[in-house]
């Protein structure tokens, strides 16, 4: 079995099937020894597990802090009343329904899948608009947003009584219908399922690639993700999993009212999701048993049958309520990624056997000599920056085989052509060209997926995934869209840049080398046509700045693709480059081989603000 | 025409309120790039406040300069125990502490006072109505539009004409280099969470006033629109949050006098939806602050 | 006046100085040259307060200045002019110079602004007009002003041409020698060697974080082999 397939679909649903059963036994056990209420409590906690496990899958792998999956659960609750109560009970309580919904007969089952449907349609249309108003994680805009379906849906409930039966009476199940929950066996398939779905979703393509835009938006985009896709996606699958949680909760308690849906069941399955730890669909379970265990510990202790005269003062009712806030806050600052992180119960099983796996050999590029030589043209380019010309009618060539150099004072425009090139920013004039087409106005993904692919001046890894992880999300984003060009295999890359020990450490805890050095592999992953450098010597010592010209030879002769490199490091320029552009307060100065440039006096004028030597 | 007039007035009346709340939230993300969601505790706070001391036989007059004080304190306080600790967090981590704060100040008044509001007496004069020109002008709007201005005027004068104020322009442009000024970063940013909590204690006087309740959640709608209003106007920009809790008033004033009979309770979810739309076309908020991001 | 001994800062676990020495005496112009990405400003910083070192000490005077905050380091008469200037460009340039003396008391304060408008005449019509709205050569003037406020006896001036043509750099330059007239102490980072070894007394050579070279300025001034260290070669370190 191919080890990529064991990776990332057999050991999860290994850990995820773990976790279930540990999970439900525990519980089951739980129940039977004790009482009816600790059986409702057992039976809440599962169906607030599947609630927050479709919360993770959105506030996990975006990152993207959304007020609103409650709502969704409130228009999936509401649907699902609606359809499941049976029209007698409907003409009681709502007979003046639109739509003639007071007719509508469904089963449980049937309610629940049309009620989550309507809620990922609605969710639809608010993923268009988060998607424009550029949601990304911490964007408060997005949070505001999602904190206005919330509302809105909830002041819709209170007031449409026609169909909602309004605030104060809300609607309700007959008694003694016999729609009732019978037995667990709905949530354990529920949990089941949302668990198996959350814990691939991290797995898949587009979990990953929304964990990489949540970890840096800018560099995701630079490596061709479209973030906004990613998101989309999670937020559809999300919204489905929370409303089945929704109906669940609905169907178990018997009836529905706007208070069901609000800020606190919002604050409660936030708090779950939190204090687990929300980048883990585990974490999202410890979590969910961790708060449920201490708000039955607060409230047993706050209630009439603990007498502790001493601690009178803190044990009354509320205490719940400050427990829960209390967690929240704690969590936030002393331990902001939850108990479990991100990590996950296969992960422990992963690093076991990696040791004893035996590593086939990687694939290696196809010998190509018949590929013409392309060329990256940038011409006339004029950046403006208010009343600041940045750019000065620059031009400048690269070819696919040639590294190509651009160096300057501090100040000269460098970052802001390579800014230009990546559409981070918008020239006023010029052109940009790769080969025949043309690449003016794209946005910065499109740009990567025609294969222009950079690094950044600050250091852009995405810090909370490993090495490994770090190389295969760009190796992701890029397929399909390579047009042809070969993608090296992850395992080349990682040996090819001296990574090997250190493939599973996050990219967080590199040093800065080794930090630069997985940068590099991590652009090549995604075949680019040609690879912009951003001082990739920066804060490097001379031998470390040897080295690289070495690494960055070898990794474009292994893409096969052309280098423009942004430095101060003359020597490294020198080294490396076959030609040398010079910029110089937007307008590029000189042209030439290093060792022209080096004897260039206007150059060394630039640099130094006049001749300097005994012959002045 | 005249029922224009006092709908404007009546906006101009909420928007005041409004106003000073999303000017105090306006001042804190400015110091420290945190919206702060535990900003309507204040209110809740001086609610509970307004009550005990009409218990014990306090009149509005020393109530309404004390609640203003126990706020501006109850800020300070609220900083020193919690925000304190995520300075210079990612911006998740902060907006989960405000709200973390505000579900713990809040269940710790149902724990400690009430989960049910107490009533406390509302100052009668303040529902008379003024007859001007033949256009009825409740004294209540009027009074609040004269202290928003008041205080409005005093705050603008503070961040304009005193080293305080300028310190804190120049901390929320740029916090390293005051710091090169030898401005201290623990005063400013006790000092922005003073400031944010009188103009919360202000606004609080009037809306107490006019709710005449005390009870948990006292300070979460005012909270809301306040926050609202500071986003519509441009997180960060002073002027923008006095411009949106304008704004945000006056749209409910008229979403109310406009809306069908069958609807008007939807007005706060209207108002929310439209602030909503308004996010996803213009994410940055009305007022665009400089603030760019160095690659 | 200011001993900088085997300074060591680092950026995680990068080491962006490493074993700096130098030496400011009172009344010198001392230039901080080399290539960019050196450290220059990393060691300006860290003398200021704004960094703290790993391991090294600084010393200001018989004051061992190595932990103190900015403004602690401000009051014993250190000031900064940052790259970028970094005016706040929402105030007005009054603003700004009062904001420069916040550490004075009221009268001194005014006392202090009339003194600094005195020596840049072309910000005396600008005091209410918003820093933002300054030309490059205003704002750089704004900026020096705005550090003069505190009454340093040592100014730290960290690329004070950048972004600057060459004509009003030369009006940089010359203020540069004005406030040496004026016996204030300067250690001026800068891009453009020449023109700033022209004017110091002393000047150090940064690269990669460590001191390369250093001397009299003429000295420095004389060398063939100065841009050689910009290129990346090896020099002497006399």
């Amino acid at each position: 079995m191919p080890r990529r397939v064991v990776d990332r679909l057999v050991l999860p649903l290994a850990g995820s099937l773990t976790t279930y059963l540990v999970l439900v036994g525990g519980g089951t056990v739980y129940a039977a020894i004790g009482n009816s209420a600790s059986d409702g409590l057992v039976t809440q906690m599962l169906i607030n597990a599947v609630v927050v496990l479709g919360m993770q899958i959105y506030i996990g792998n975006t990152g993207v802090l959304s007020f609103g999956h409650i709502g969704f659960g409130a228009i999936a609750g509401y649907a699902f009343a609606i359809c499941a109560i049976s029209p007698e009970r409907k003409a009681a309580q709502i007979p003046n329904a639109p739509f003639g919904l007071a007719e509508v007969d469904l089963t449980p089952l049937q309610s629940s899948l049309v009620a989550a449907l309507i809620a990922v349609v609605v969710a639809f249309v608010i993923g268009l608009g988060l998607a424009r108003s550029g949601a990304r994680s911490g964007a408060v805009a997005a949070t505001v947003i999602t904190l206005a379906l919330l509302f809105v849906v909830h002041e819709v409930a209170r007031n449409w009584i026609d169909l909602t039966r309004g605030g104060k009476a809300g609607l309700s199940f007959s008694p003694l219908s016999g729609v009732t929950l019978q037995g667990r066996g709905w949530i354990y398939l529920a949990l089941l399922l949302a668990l198996v779905a959350a814990r691939l979703f991290k797995e898949t393509r587009y979990g990953r690639l929304a964990q990489a835009a949540r970890e840096d938006d800018l560099a995701a985009r630079s490596m061709g993700v479209h973030p906004a896709l990613q998101q989309m996606i999670a937020l559809l699958l999300s919204v489905f999993v929370v409303s089945i949680g929704a109906t669940l909760r609905v169907f178990e308690l018997g009836s529905i009212n706007p208070r069901l849906f609000f800020f606190k069941y919002t604050l409660l399955t936030l708090t779950m999701l939190i204090v687990g730890g929300r980048n883990s669909v585990v974490g999202a379970l410890v979590g969910v048993v961790i708060i449920t265990t201490g708000s039955e510990l607060t409230r047993y202790l706050a209630g009439p049958s603990v007498d502790l005269p001493l601690l009178g003062w803190v044990l009354r009712s509320g205490l719940t309520d400050v427990f829960l806030g209390a967690s929240m806050l704690g969590f936030m600052i002393f331990r902001p990624n939850g108990v479990l992180g991100d990590w996950e119960p296969d992960h422990w099983i992963a690093r076991r056997s990696d040791r004893k796996s035996t590593e086939k050999q990687p694939e290696l590029p196809p010998v190509d000599d018949s590929r013409p030589d392309g060329f990256l043209r940038v011409t006339d380019v004029v950046v403006d920056f208010g009343g600041f010309r940045a750019l000065d009618g620059v031009s400048l060539t690269a070819s696919s085989n040639e590294v190509v150099g651009l160096i300057g004072p501090n100040g000269a425009g460098k970052t802001t052509l390579l800014n230009t090139i990546t559409s981070l920013v918008t020239p006023s004039a010029g052109s940009i060209r790769l080969d025949q087409d043309v690449l003016d106005g794209l946005p910065s993904h499109l740009i990567a997926r025609a294969g222009i692919v950079r690094t950044f001046q600050n250091l852009r890894l995405f810090p909370a995934l490993s090495v490994q992880e770090n190389i295969e999300v760009a190796r992701l984003a890029a397929a399909g869209h390579t047009g042809g060009r070969w993608q090296p295999d992850v395992e080349l890359l990682v040996r090819a840049s001296g990574l090997t020990e250190l493939r599973h450490r996050r990219a967080s805890e590199l040093d800065y080398g080794n930090a630069r050095r997985l940068e590099l592999a991590r652009a090549a992953a995604a075949a680019p046509r040609y690879l912009l450098l951003d001082e990739p010597t920066s804060g490097m010592g001379d031998l470390e700045s040897e080295q690289m010209i070495h690494r960055i030879r070898e990794v474009a002769g292994l893409v096969q693709a052309g280098v423009v490199v942004v430095d101060h490091d003359l020597n490294f320029i020198t080294g490396i480059c076959d030609r040398v552009y010079v910029l110089d307060q937007g307008k590029v100065i000189a042209v030439g081989t290093p060792d022209e440039i080096s004897q260039d006096l206007v150059v060394q004028a630039a640099y130094l603000g006049g001749p300097i030597g005994p012959s002045r | 025409m005249t029922e224009l007039l006092q709908q404007v007035v009546d906006g101009f009346g909420r928007g005041g309120i409004y106003a000073l709340i999303a000017l105090g939230i306006a001042v804190i993300f400015g110091v420290m790039h945190l919206v702060n969601f535990a900003h309507g505790e204040l209110i809740t706070v001086s609610a509970y406040a307004a009550y005990g001391l009409f218990a014990a036989g306090w009149d509005w007059w020393l109530i309404a300069p004390a609640i203003v004080l126990i706020a501006g304190l109850t800020s300070v306080a609220i900083e020193f125990v919690a925000f304190r600790w995520v300075r210079g967090a990612p911006d998740f981590t902060m907006l989960m502490t405000s709200f973390g704060v505000h579900f713990l100040v809040q269940a710790a008044f149902v724990m400690y006072v009430s989960a049910n509001f107490r009533q406390f007496p509302r100052p009668g004069w303040i529902f008379q109505t003024w007859r001007v020109g033949g256009v009825s002008l409740e004294v209540f709007d009027l009074l609040v539009i004269l202290f928003t201005l008041l205080t409005l005027a005093a705050t603008y004068w503070v961040l304009q004409r005193t080293m305080f104020g300028m310190s804190l322009r120049a901390a929320a442009e740029d916090f390293d280099a005051a710091r090169l000024m030898g401005i201290r970063s623990d005063r400013i940013i006790r000092g922005a969470f003073a400031l944010s909590g009188l103009l919360a204690g202000v606004a609080a006087v009037f809306w107490l006033m006019r709710s005449g309740q005390a009870g948990p959640s006292a300070g979460l709608s005012p909270m809301l629109k306040g926050v609202l209003a500071a986003l519509i106007g441009g997180l960060g920009s002073l002027t923008g949050a006095v411009m949106g809790g304008v704004i945000l008033g006056m749209a409910e004033v008229l979403l109310i006098s406009r809306l069908p009979e069958g609807l008007v309770g939807l007005t706060d979810g209207i108002v929310f939806l439209l602030i909503a739309l308004l996010f996803v076309f213009r994410p940055q908020g009305l007022v665009t602050v400089r603030r760019a991001e160095r690659v | 006046m200011l001993e900088v001994e085997s300074l060591t800062t680092r950026y995680g676990a990068i080491a962006a100085i490493r074993e700096v020495g130098l030496t400011v005496r009172a009344g010198e112009v001392v230039c901080l040259i080399g290539p960019n990405g050196a450290g220059k400003t990393t060691l300006l910083a860290t003398v200021a307060g704004l960094l703290k070192p790993s391991s090294g000490k600084i010393s200001l005077g018989d004051d061992d200045i190595t932990d103190w905050a900015p403004d602690r380091i401000l009051r014993s008469g250190l000031a900064l002019v940052p790259e970028h200037r970094r005016i706040f460009a929402d105030l007005t340039v009054n603003e700004n110079l009062l904001v420069g003396g916040v550490t004075k008391t009221t009268a001194r304060r005014i006392e202090l602004r009339n003194e600094v408008v005195d020596l840049f005449p072309a910000l005396s019509s600008k005091m209410d007009t918003s820093a933002g709205y300054l030309s490059g050569g205003e704002a750089q003037q704004l900026a020096i002003g705005r550090a003069m406020m505190a009454e340093p006896q040592l100014l730290l001036l960290d690329e004070p041409t950048l972004g600057l043509s060459p004509k009003l750099a030369d009006v940089v330059f010359d203020l540069i020698e004005t406030l040496r007239n004026a016996r204030l102490t300067l250690l001026v980072v800068e891009q453009s060697a020449q023109r700033i070894l022209e004017v110091a007394d002393r000047g150090y050579v940064l690269r990669s974080g460590e001191v390369v070279a250093s001397g009299p300025a003429r000295d420095l001034l004389a060398r063939q082999d100065l841009f050689d260290t910009y290129l990346g070669r090896n020099v002497d370190p006399v």
